[in-house]
């Protein structure tokens, strides 16, 4: 662990930041990555400690951190108006750190599936595994999360 | 359909966290594990009063105290550099009448205390600061000795000061655009 952690923690911290977009959230994520992966490498039969399986953890983490925010915070937000949005074809992203900014606007749950299907670019199948729902539940949160991302990105195009 | 929202896709790319945050988590992992790492720089200061020596590096020079496990030892860290302090014949000097030797070497060939574990010397740990000019200032006010004016060297400005033991502390900062420069066309 310690042997690579001049190489991971760039790397790690490089994958929290710009997901979570805060220098102090993106630090205790990243200790709290580092932590766990001590903890989980100590056990028997620990899988081998890697840059790769360390933003595995990272990944975790940041869902998790996404879930308890989302359950602190229910207010309604633009998000959860989706209920019977649509799920029409999108044109081109043209503004990418727009819509980047855009996604840190929409609720916690559906910030953390956006993130894994498209800045991760993780199969909808690791989604659901990461989020705990069933595929089904996935591609519903998808198909609203999505239409949110848009229509706050429209909003903000609109504004600015 | 949604295709598009492939342009949102964020490769990771390495991002250098602040570098107090990096030395203190990895100093919260060696505690963790029990592990040290080998490469991170440790050096070993022998001074005749350590409360001073403490108050000194901690005050003046921005080292924070990490562990005082006996009365003529603790344990000091700046950024990555870790800096023993021990008392000359106290538990935990190394070198010392009070360390036993591992091995079972001819007495004869142990140097003595008074040869290894003396307070001076001119070899010095060399701390970078942001702003040289202003911290030599400020220690020049708070009564530190120093050996030096600020003096040019190969790519930064340096000042030699002494602990209150009389170990030397070189200081420097990087002069800015020397390697602009060099790398020019």
């Amino acid at each position: 662990m310690l042997a690579i952690y001049r190489l991971a923690l760039p790397r790690v911290y490089g994958y929290l930041l710009p997901r979570c977009g805060d220098t102090a959230l993106a630090e205790d994520l990243t200790a709290e990555t580092f932590l766990a992966a001590v903890a989980a490498a100590s056990e028997p039969a620990a899988p081998e400690v890697s840059v790769g399986w360390l933003i595995g953890v990272a990944r975790h983490k940041l869902v998790d951190h996404w879930r308890r925010a989302g359950r602190e915070q229910r207010a309604p937000t633009a998000g959860d108006l989706g209920a019977e949005a649509v799920d029409d074809p999108w044109d081109e992203v043209v503004d990418t750190s727009a819509a980047h900014s855009a996604l840190a606007r929409l609720p916690g749950q559906q910030r953390a599936a956006l993130t894994l299907r498209y800045l991760d670019d993780l199969p909808v199948t690791e989604v659901a595994a990461h989020l705990g729902r069933s595929l089904h539940a996935t591609e519903t949160l998808l198909v609203r999360a999505r239409a949110a991302l848009r229509r706050v990105y429209q909003e903000e195009r609109d504004d600015g | 359909m949604a295709d598009s929202l492939r342009a949102l896709r964020l490769p990771v790319v390495p991002v250098e966290p602040r570098q107090e945050f990096a030395a203190s988590l990895l100093r919260r992992l060696e505690h963790r594990t029990g592990q040290f790492t080998p490469g991170a720089a440790t050096a070993r200061y022998f001074v005749t009063d350590l409360d001073a020596a403490v108050s000194f590096y901690t005050q003046q020079l921005g080292f924070a105290e990490e562990l005082r496990a006996a009365p003529g030892f603790a344990m000091l860290y700046r950024g990555d550099l870790r800096l023993l302090l021990s008392v000359p014949g106290q538990p935990g000097a190394a070198g010392t009448a009070a360390g036993e030797p591992e091995a079972e070497e001819p007495a004869a060939r142990e140097p003595g205390a008074s040869e290894l574990s003396q307070p001076g010397g001119s070899n010095r740990i060399v701390l970078g600061v942001t702003d040289l000019t202003a911290t030599v200032r400020r220690l020049r006010a708070s009564g530190v000795r120093f050996r030096t004016g600020i003096t040019p060297g190969i790519a930064v400005r340096q000042a030699l000061l002494e602990d209150p033991s009389g170990n030397l502390v070189e200081l420097f900062e990087p002069v800015t655009g020397y390697h602009e420069r060099q790398g020019g066309t």
